[in-house]
C-alpha cells in the first residue's frame, strides 16, 4: 500500500481542523447568541428590543440605559454589599474547604473515607429540601436579616470543593511533606507553608467557582434578607425589574444594561484567573 | 497583613450587614410589600406620617416569594401582611395561617368604602374573609385610531360585537405578499384573555366551585378563537408570548391594530405616542354583556400577628391611605375614572371611561375567581388543563378533545380533595365544606 504524500497528509490535517474548528465556532456562536442579545439589548431604546428585523449594532447607541440602570435601584448601596458578602465567602471558603480537603488527602485516621463518602453523598441533597430547617434554625439563631446566614455557611467548607481540593492535594508528592517535617514542620505548618502554595492553581479554581456563585446568588439572599439596606444587587436587579414592570411590561433595554453591569466583575474575575483556573481544573477535576 | 485584611473584612461585615436583627416591638407592623423600589420609596417616605397620628409603625419588607413566606410561616417569623392570590388565601386560610379580617373589622367604616364584590372576592370557601383586594381592572380592545381612519372603519363602540370585531380584523390585516405572513395583524387576544370572552359569550361558573366546567359557551369561543389565527387575523400565540412581545411595543410598533389589555393599563397608557383609543370587549350575538373584572389576589393578615388591631390599621392605611394606591378602584366612595384623568388626560376621550363604567354595571368578576384559578383545586385541575389549552392553541388538540378530557381531569380533582381531607391541619370549617363536596361529587345525577 503507497504512503500519502506530505500533500495529501497536510490536506488530511486541514480537513480534520477545519471540521473541528468549525464545529467549535458554531457552537461557540450559539453559545454566545444571548450574551450578544444582551449586549445589543442594553443599548436601544425600548421599542428596538423587539424591532423586526432585529438590528444588532443599533444607529444611535442609548448609553443612558447604563445611567437609567444605577439610578433606579441603590445601585452603590448593592454593589457594595455584594462585594462584602463575596469577599467573605470565598476568603472562608478556601481555608475552609482547603483544611478539610488537606485531613482527607494526608491524614491517616479510621472511618475516613467514610467520613469523605458521607462529605461528597450531602452533594446530592436540593437545597429545597434543607431550606426549611436551616430558615429555622437561624431564625432560632437570631440571624434572619443578617450576612450570617449567607457568610456563616462558609466556614464550614463546601463538599465539591472539598473533593476538588482533596483530589488536587492527592497529586503533590508525599516527598514535599516529608521533608518538611524532617525539618521540623507540624501538620498546620506543612498545610499553610507547602501544601497552599503548591496548590494554588486548584484554590484559583475553587476562588472563581465560589466567586461566580455568590455574586449571582439571588435565592440565598431572596430567602434571608429583608430590609432593602442589606440587600444585593440581585435582589436589587429584581427590584429594578418589579420597579418597571407597572401592569405587566418589562424595560429589557434597561433590565439588561443593569444585567451587563452586575456581570461585569464576574468577566474580569474570569480572565484575572484564567490561567489558574484551567490548569487547576485539569490537574484537580481529572486526576484521582 | 493578611491576617489584618481579614481582621478589617470581619469589622466591616459587623458594622454594616450582620447583627442588627431587631425584634418586633408592640405596635409594629410587618408588611411584605412588592420589590418595587419606586413603591418602596414612597412608602418609606408615608410611613413616619401614619406612625405620627396612628401610633403604628410599619417596617417594609420587599423581598417576596412563595417559597420563602412558606419558610417565614415554618419558623414562627410571618410577615403580618402581605400579598396572597386566591390559590393561596384558601390554602393558607385552610391551614389556620390568616386571621379572618371579620375579627377584627367589626364597626370600621372603611369595611362599607368597600365594593361588595371585593369583599365577596377575598372570601374562602369556609366563609372567612381572609384579603382585602388592592387592586382591580377590567380589560379592553385597545386600537390605533389612525390604522381605523387610513382604512375608513368606524371606532369601535360600546355596543359592537364579536362579528364586528372579526371584520374590522379583518380589513386592518395588511398582506402585501400572500405567501408572507401579513405585515400587521388586525388584532391580538393574549390566551389569558380567552376566559373573558368565555364569559361574554355567556359561559359562567360557580363561585368557590371546585371542579372544571367547560359549557359550549366556552367551546365556542375557543373555535372563534383559533379560526383568528387560522386565518391570519392575529399572529400565533404561541409566537407572540415566546418571544416575550409586550403589549405596548405591539400596538406602538404597528404590527397590531387591536389588542385585548387589561384596563387602565399604566405602561400603555404611558408609552403609547400613538393615537390609540379603547373599546369594551365585543359582545357576542343574543348575549347579555358581562365584562370581566378582576379583584383576586389583595393583602392577607397571618394569623400570627402580634397586634391584629395595629395591624388591621396598617392594612386600611395602605389600601386607603398610601398615595401609591390612588384612587383605589377597590374603594366605592373614590372617583377613580376622573382620578386616572386627571393623571393621564390622554385617557379623557379614549374611550377608558365608558369600558370602566361598563364594567362596574355588567360586572362578570373574573375568570380567575372561577375554579380553573382561584379555587383551592385549581393546582390538579390546571397542571392538567393548561398542557391541554397550549396543545390546542398549537393544532396538537381539536377542541372536541379537550372537552372529552374534562371527565379524566375532574377525577383527579376527586382524588386530590380526599388527599386534602387528611392533611391533620385542615381547619374544621373547610373539611366540612370539602367533605359535603366530596360527597355530592359522588354521588351519581339525578335524573
Amino acid at each position: 500500500m503507497a504512503r500519502p504524500s506530505q500533500w495529501e497528509t497536510l490536506l488530511a490535517s486541514a480537513g480534520r481542523y477545519a471540521v473541528s474548528y468549525g464545529i467549535l465556532i458554531v457552537l461557540g456562536a450559539v453559545f454566545m447568541l444571548p450574551l450578544l442579545w444582551m449586549l445589543s439589548v442594553s443599548v436601544q431604546d425600548a421599542e428596538g428590543v423587539f424591532a423586526q428585523p432585529f438590528q444588532w449594532v443599533p444607529e444611535h447607541p442609548r448609553w443612558e440605559n447604563f445611567r437609567d440602570a444605577v439610578t433606579v435601584f441603590p445601585f452603590g448601596r448593592y454593589l457594595a454589599n455584594t462585594a462584602i458578602i463575596t469577599a467573605a465567602v470565598v476568603l472562608f471558603t478556601l481555608l475552609s474547604s482547603s483544611l478539610v480537603a488537606y485531613g482527607f488527602s494526608r491524614m491517616r485516621f479510621h472511618g475516613r473515607d467514610l467520613l469523605f463518602a458521607i462529605c461528597l453523598s450531602t452533594m446530592m441533597l436540593p437545597g429545597q429540601v434543607t431550606m426549611i430547617p436551616l430558615y429555622v434554625a437561624y431564625a432560632r439563631l437570631g440571624w434572619i436579616d443578617t450576612w450570617y446566614p449567607l457568610i456563616v455557611p462558609a466556614l464550614f467548607g463546601s463538599p465539591f470543593y472539598i473533593f476538588l481540593l482533596r483530589q488536587f492535594f492527592l497529586t503533590i508528592p508525599r516527598e514535599y511533606d516529608e521533608a518538611a517535617l524532617l525539618d521540623g514542620a507540624g501538620k498546620l505548618r506543612i498545610y499553610w507553608s507547602i501544601i497552599l502554595p503548591l496548590a494554588r492553581p486548584a484554590l484559583a479554581t475553587v476562588a472563581l467557582f465560589s466567586f461566580v456563585g455568590t455574586w449571582n446568588d439571588f435565592f440565598g439572599p431572596l430567602i434571608y434578607i429583608n430590609t432593602p439596606e442589606k440587600a444585593t444587587l440581585t435582589l436589587g436587579l429584581q427590584m429594578l425589574k418589579a420597579q418597571i414592570v407597572g401592569t405587566g411590561t418589562v424595560q429589557w433595554h434597561i433590565l439588561m444594561a443593569a444585567s451587563l453591569l452586575v456581570m461585569v466583575p464576574n468577566v474580569i474575575v474570569f480572565f484575572l484567573a484564567q490561567k489558574h483556573f484551567i490548569r487547576g481544573l485539569q490537574m484537580g477535576g481529572l486526576r484521582g | 497583613m493578611k491576617l489584618a485584611a481579614m481582621v478589617c473584612i470581619g469589622a466591616v461585615l459587623l458594622a454594616s450587614g450582620c447583627g442588627n436583627n431587631g425584634r418586633q416591638a408592640p405596635g409594629t407592623v410587618v408588611y411584605n410589600c412588592p420589590a418595587n423600589a419606586a413603591e418602596v420609596a414612597v412608602l418609606q417616605k408615608e410611613i413616619p406620617v401614619f406612625a405620627e397620628t396612628s401610633g403604628v409603625t410599619i417596617t417594609l419588607h420587599p423581598f417576596t416569594g412563595q417559597e420563602k413566606l412558606y419558610a417565614m410561616m415554618a419558623a414562627g417569623k410571618a410577615p403580618d401582611i402581605f400579598y396572597t392570590s386566591g390559590v393561596m388565601r384558601d390554602q393558607l386560610a385552610s391551614e389556620g395561617r390568616l386571621l379572618d379580617l371579620r375579627q377584627v373589622s367589626g364597626g370600621d367604616p372603611f369595611v362599607g368604602r368597600l365594593w361588595p364584590h371585593s369583599i365577596q372576592s377575598g372570601t374562602s370557601p369556609d366563609g372567612g374573609w381572609y384579603s382585602v383586594g388592592n387592586w382591580e381592572f377590567t380589560c379592553g380592545v385597545y386600537y390605533r385610531k389612525d390604522l381605523f381612519d387610513a382604512a375608513g372603519i368606524r371606532h369601535p363602540d360600546t355596543a359592537w360585537t364579536w362579528d364586528d370585531c372579526v371584520a374590522a380584523a379583518r380589513a386592518l390585516t395588511v398582506r402585501p405578499d400572500s405567501s408572507q405572513p401579513p405585515s400587521r395583524y388586525g388584532i391580538f387576544i393574549g390566551s389569558h384573555f380567552v376566559e373573558a370572552l368565555e364569559i361574554m359569550n355567556g359561559s359562567r361558573f360557580p363561585s368557590n366551585g371546585l371542579t372544571l366546567t367547560v359549557p359550549e359557551t366556552s367551546l365556542e369561543v375557543y373555535r372563534a378563537y383559533l379560526s383568528l389565527m387560522d386565518e391570519e387575523l392575529m399572529p400565533d400565540v404561541r409566537r407572540v408570548q415566546a418571544m416575550g412581545m409586550q403589549a405596548p411595543q405591539l400596538l406602538q410598533t404597528g404590527r397590531v391594530a387591536m389588542l385585548v389589555e387589561a384596563v387602565p393599563h399604566q405602561t400603555l397608557i404611558e408609552t403609547l405616542s400613538v393615537p390609540w383609543g379603547v373599546a369594551p370587549l365585543p359582545r357576542f350575538k343574543g348575549k347579555a354583556p358581562a365584562y370581566f373584572r378582576s379583584s383576586s389576589g389583595g393583602l392577607s393578615v397571618s394569623s400570627s400577628t402580634a397586634d391584629p388591631r395595629a395591624t388591621w390599621k396598617a392594612l386600611v392605611w395602605i389600601i386607603s391611605g398610601t398615595s401609591i394606591y390612588q384612587p383605589n378602584p377597590v374603594l366605592r366612595d373614590v372617583d377613580f375614572t376622573s382620578g386616572w384623568e386627571r393623571r393621564y388626560p390622554s385617557l379623557a376621550g379614549s374611550g377608558f371611561r365608558e369600558v370602566w363604567d361598563l364594567s362596574l354595571k355588567h360586572n362578570g368578576g373574573d375568570p380567575r375567581f372561577f375554579v380553573r384559578f382561584s379555587s383551592w383545586t385549581s393546582g390538579p385541575i390546571l397542571e392538567k388543563l393548561q398542557p391541554l389549552l397550549d396543545r390546542l392553541w398549537s393544532r396538537e388538540l381539536s377542541v372536541e378533545e379537550l372537552n372529552a378530557s374534562v371527565h379524566g381531569i375532574n377525577a383527579g380533582v376527586r382524588s386530590q380533595l380526599e388527599e386534602t381531607l387528611r392533611h391533620r391541619t385542615l381547619q374544621p370549617a373547610f373539611r366540612s365544606h370539602l367533605e359535603q363536596a366530596l360527597k355530592e361529587l359522588n354521588e351519581p345525577p339525578s335524573h
